[in-house]
């Protein structure tokens, strides 16, 4: 694989990654999911304050062509979502690990976290 | 068994990504849909249309086969033009859109990805039937078809054949010579864009012909093209993908393609059109432009006050209006231009507008081009 995967980072095999900073655990989709998708067009937010389990449907992204779902690596409260993707969804094509994240949840179980893959492991998938 | 064209390993060089599509591998984009798109729409795209099928059809009775057989009277088709049409089942029903191209005393007929062998096997059985000395043959895959599109095409084209363009009509067709391999030239495509398309045999010869057009075009910015593109190009010109619009069986009267039938003459499926032709109570094409965000799929739900009323057939959003669009069927009371319709997108209904096709105006890059790529 020759995208970008940050050290530092949690992943999931569907191509997620969470950013887990104190209680608060920040998704979004890989460089490898963007490039995949390419042009993302629209993208599909939660409400804050909605409760989800680990593998709900969390967003939905849409490229021109495809419509892809983005499930929640960890169960939680949404507590804040990127507004600005409403207008430019286009973000995350470019910055998919820093601007063009998708939704901020506070954690119930951190361990949860833990049974996510690291960089070295999403990088060998 | 995944069919490709003998072009691909050219493609795998320029970096396609590849789908399956009728059972054939065809790049679906190289660089980005929407930058493809932009560069059919401004300058030129080069189209690999391979899967598309080939079918001669010969013989003394020729002409009568595909007036019997389509909704169009192809003795009024004179040598050298293509035409649009469509083969209908006994119910009315469409089989196939396709083009056929009248070439001195034969006809080639290009029916849709996948579909050679159901309309090769339909023309030879209604032949037999009713004694007519013609004969339908499936030559696709000793054909490779490819497409030049975009307000860029002719100057490109023009650079590698003897044959004056300007002399070629729309929807013309003859025989010339491209970069020195003789091609069978036509005046047509499925962009809405100043184009035409090639069909070349043996296929062997056709790298010569897409590398050279490559290079021809390399001053106006040409790009291959994905049939990611192809399909959001075709969208804004609500064109017909005859796998979605048609799915299900659908009338060239449901198909709002009524312009396409020649009345005065005897077809088959002509019977069941005359009977539907006197009801009003069936849906028709009806193109759809949001007026809020959300992308319109296929098989979207139309509704109107929590009604179904209708179903997208094909959507997407446009990359030249950067909205939502869609078409689908609607019952006839419910489709007046203006009026608001809700596309159920994930159980939501996103509200959209009936709007007269096409979505995207001719020449829309020189007289509405507002996006910068």
């Amino acid at each position: 694989m020759t995208h970008d995967v940050r050290d530092g980072l949690k992943y999931t095999k569907t191509h997620e990654w969470v950013k887990l900073t104190g209680a608060k655990a920040k998704i979004g989709i890989t460089d490898h999911a963007q490039e995949e998708l390419t042009d993302i067009v629209f993208v599909e937010l939660p409400t804050v304050g909605k409760e989800v389990k680990k593998g709900d449907e969390l967003c939905v992204v849409e490229s021109v062509k495809s419509v892809s779902e983005v499930y929640t690596p960890v169960s939680g409260k949404v507590v804040a979502v990127n507004t600005k993707l409403d207008d430019s969804p286009e973000i995350i094509n470019g910055s998919p690990y820093d601007d063009g994240w998708l939704v901020e949840i506070e954690v119930k179980d951190k361990s949860e976290v833990n049974t996510l893959l690291d960089a070295a492991a999403y990088k060998k998938l | 068994m995944v069919l490709r064209s003998p072009l691909y390993e050219n493609q795998v060089k320029l970096g396609a990504k590849f789908t399956e599509f009728a059972g054939f591998e065809m790049p679906i984009q190289y660089s980005s849909i929407r930058e493809e798109h932009f560069v059919v729409r401004k300058k030129v795209g080069l189209f690999d249309v391979s899967h598309m099928s080939n079918v001669w059809i010969t013989g003394s009775d020729a002409a009568k086969l595909i007036s019997l057989t389509t909704v169009e009277d192809a003795s009024r088709v004179e040598d050298g033009k293509s035409q649009y049409t469509a083969i209908l089942r006994e119910n009315g029903t469409i089989i196939d859109d396709t083009i056929f191209m009248h070439l001195n005393e034969k006809f080639m007929m290009i029916p849709n990805a996948g579909m050679n062998q159901i309309v090769t096997k339909w023309l030879n059985e209604q032949a037999k039937k009713h004694h007519l000395k013609a004969k339908a043959e499936d030559v696709s895959r000793e054909y490779v078809i490819l497409a030049i599109q975009g307000p860029k095409s002719k100057e490109t084209l023009q650079k590698l054949t003897q044959t004056d363009l300007d002399m070629v009509k729309f929807f013309g067709c003859q025989v010339v010579k491209v970069a020195d391999v003789e091609c069978i030239l036509s005046h047509t495509g499925y962009t809405g864009e100043l184009g035409f398309e090639l069909q070349i045999t043996p296929t062997k010869k056709a790298a010569v012909v897409f590398d050279a057009l490559l290079s021809a075009g390399d001053e106006f910015g040409i790009q291959p093209i994905g049939l990611g593109a192809r399909d959001t190009l075709r969208l804004e010109k609500a064109f017909m993908l005859a796998g979605n619009e048609f799915e299900g069986g659908r009338t060239p009267l449901e198909a709002t393609l009524g312009w396409t039938i020649f009345w005065d003459h005897e077809f088959i499926g002509k019977e069941a059109l005359l009977k539907q032709k006197e009801q009003e109570t069936y849906q028709r094409m009806t193109c759809l432009e949001c007026v809020e965000k959300g992308i319109p799929r296929h098989k979207c739900e139309i509704q109107k006050d929590g009604t179904v009323v209708g179903i997208v057939t094909s959507g997407t959003l446009s990359p030249c209006l950067n909205i939502g669009i869609a078409m689908g069927y609607v019952m006839p009371d419910k489709r007046e231009v203006g009026s608001i319709l809700d596309i159920m997108v994930r159980d939501k209904p996103v509200k959209a507008k009936v709007m007269k096709p096409p979505f995207v105006p001719k020449d829309w890059a020189q007289k509405y081009e507002r996006i910068a790529t």
